[in-house]
């Protein structure tokens, strides 16, 4: 029984490992930008599989609900706001030789990482005999909200710190909300709305002739 | 049970894949998925040595809860500001020269 | 007993939902009449309507603001998922020190959602900006034929 949930337990890591290490490729190469975005929600949740592999049900439960549920909704959701990014004839793809030289880096630093990691002084004591395995989330939340509450309070602090980053960018420029739809049934918008009042007339020809053409 | 280095070998070569997207790719919303990709890497790698450690503490696994949050909160920052990029200079390609500039 | 091997089930549900998928999309593909295929076919439906437009236009940026908020709550939720899983509320050892981590946790966040929902209706044009820019852009488009020279 011991041997079946081992080697049980290699294919199966060996099949997520092939599944993440192919969908984190394509969430790379794909040339439309939407399917990278999904490859990558895919990605995320599969690495949640690691997670489970490794007792830790809270984290795999955290992977899929915050990367599957809530970053890769955020890159979809900015992808679907930037119609030019979706354009894939207007992206700038790097040329063979610069692509293979940034893959034979890429494969260098981790080989030599992986080197380094296999060969530190310390290898021996990570012996898979000695594994305590605990997966008690009342201990975790016992680490977490108990005996280290300040890092709770941090986060919710960073939180509330790139809510109010975002709603800060988003309003300094408000005015050119609706420049943003353009062509035959969109309008354009001029970036001094809320200053002038009045002379509706005399500003627009100014800057007119370069805004309606970019 | 799987040995600790197969799980490090794929931490690195997550960690790789990452940083070689971040080098190579000019847009913007492909450099930010390389470097998810390569937080990836990392989460993997701490949750696999705080398992694999001599002595068993839930340090590493609320380290990765932190790191998480932390993620989720300046993912959102970055895509904020690559829209107002995106409105100031009208594309999100690092490769294409800047057209549009406004005062 | 390895926390994996509890998982075999969505294991195997995974499976006979990728296999129902593709047996289905086969049966359809088998069944189904091979007609010619024009743009009257292939044209997106529209309850009726026929579609103007690209559907690829871009929407104003301040939609994502509601999408940073649902990431916010997201990780509320998981910081509270895992004390709903706990005891440690209940217990009599640490529910004194916790109550109060859990009070000010909810107080940041309720207050900066709060402040958010105060400020997003100043993120917006309101009605009189929208119409004085739609005007105004009307204006330019009917003067732009004589600034180009009439054609």
């Amino acid at each position: 029984m011991q041997g079946f949930e081992g080697a049980f337990e290699q294919v199966e890591f060996l099949l997520i490992a092939g599944i993440v290490l192919v969908l984190a490729y394509l969430a790379l190469e794909h040339k439309e930008i939407v399917y990278a975005a999904f490859f990558f929600g895919f990605m995320a949740s599969f690495v949640a599989g690691f997670f489970l592999l490794l007792e830790a049900p809270f984290i795999a439960g955290m992977q899929i609900a915050v990367y599957t549920g809530g970053i890769s909704a955020l890159i979809i959701f900015a992808v679907l706001l930037l119609p030019r990014a979706q354009d894939s004839s207007l992206e700038t793809f790097a040329s063979k030789r610069k692509r293979r030289i940034g893959l034979m880096v890429a494969a260098i630093v981790a080989a030599l990482s992986g080197i380094l990691a296999l060969l530190f002084p310390w290898a021996e004591s990570f012996d898979e005999t000695f594994v305590i395995i605990s997966n008690d989330l009342n201990e975790l939340a016992l680490w977490l909200w108990a005996n280290n509450g300040i890092y709770v309070q941090m986060i919710a602090l960073i939180m509330v710190t790139s809510l109010v980053g975002a709603i800060a960018l988003l309003k300094m420029d408000k005015a050119e909300q609706i420049g943003s739809i353009r062509g035959d049934f969109g309008i354009e918008a001029e970036p001094t709305i809320e200053e002038d009042e009045s002379p509706v007339d005399e500003e627009p020809p100014a800057e007119e002739p370069e805004e309606v053409d970019a | 049970m799987v040995p600790l280095s197969w799980y490090l070998i794929l931490a690195f070569m997550l960690i790789g894949l990452g940083g070689y997207g971040m080098m190579v790719k000019r847009n913007l919303i492909r450099i930010l998925i390389g470097a998810e990709i390569m937080g990836n890497g990392v989460n993997i790698a701490l949750v696999a040595m705080s398992l694999y450690s001599p002595v068993f503490t839930f340090t590493g696994q609320g380290l990765i809860i932190l790191v998480i949050s932390v993620a989720a909160a300046h993912t959102a920052l970055a895509l904020v500001l690559m829209l107002m990029y995106n409105r100031r200079y009208d594309t999100v390609d690092l490769g294409q020269p800047i057209q549009k500039e406004e005062p | 007993m390895r926390l994996f091997l509890d998982f075999i089930p969505v294991l195997i549900w995974a499976l006979l939902a990728v296999v129902l998928v593709v047996v289905m999309l086969l049966a359809s593909w088998v069944l189904r009449p091979h007609v010619l295929q024009n743009s009257e076919k292939t044209s997106t439906y529209e309850c009726g309507e026929e579609p103007i437009g690209p559907a690829r236009i871009s929407y104003p940026y301040n939609y994502f603001v509601y999408t940073v908020l649902f990431v916010v709550v997201d990780v509320m939720g998981a910081f509270l998922w895992l004390l709903s899983s706990s005891n440690i509320l209940w217990s009599d050892a640490t529910k004194y020190e916790v109550v109060w981590q859990v009070i000010v946790f909810m107080l940041i966040i309720m207050g900066g959602i709060g402040y958010v929902m105060k400020m997003l209706p100043q993120s917006f044009l309101n009605g009189e900006e929208t119409l004085e820019a739609y005007r105004k852009a009307k204006a330019e488009r009917k003067e732009e034929p004589h600034a180009a020279g009439g054609h």
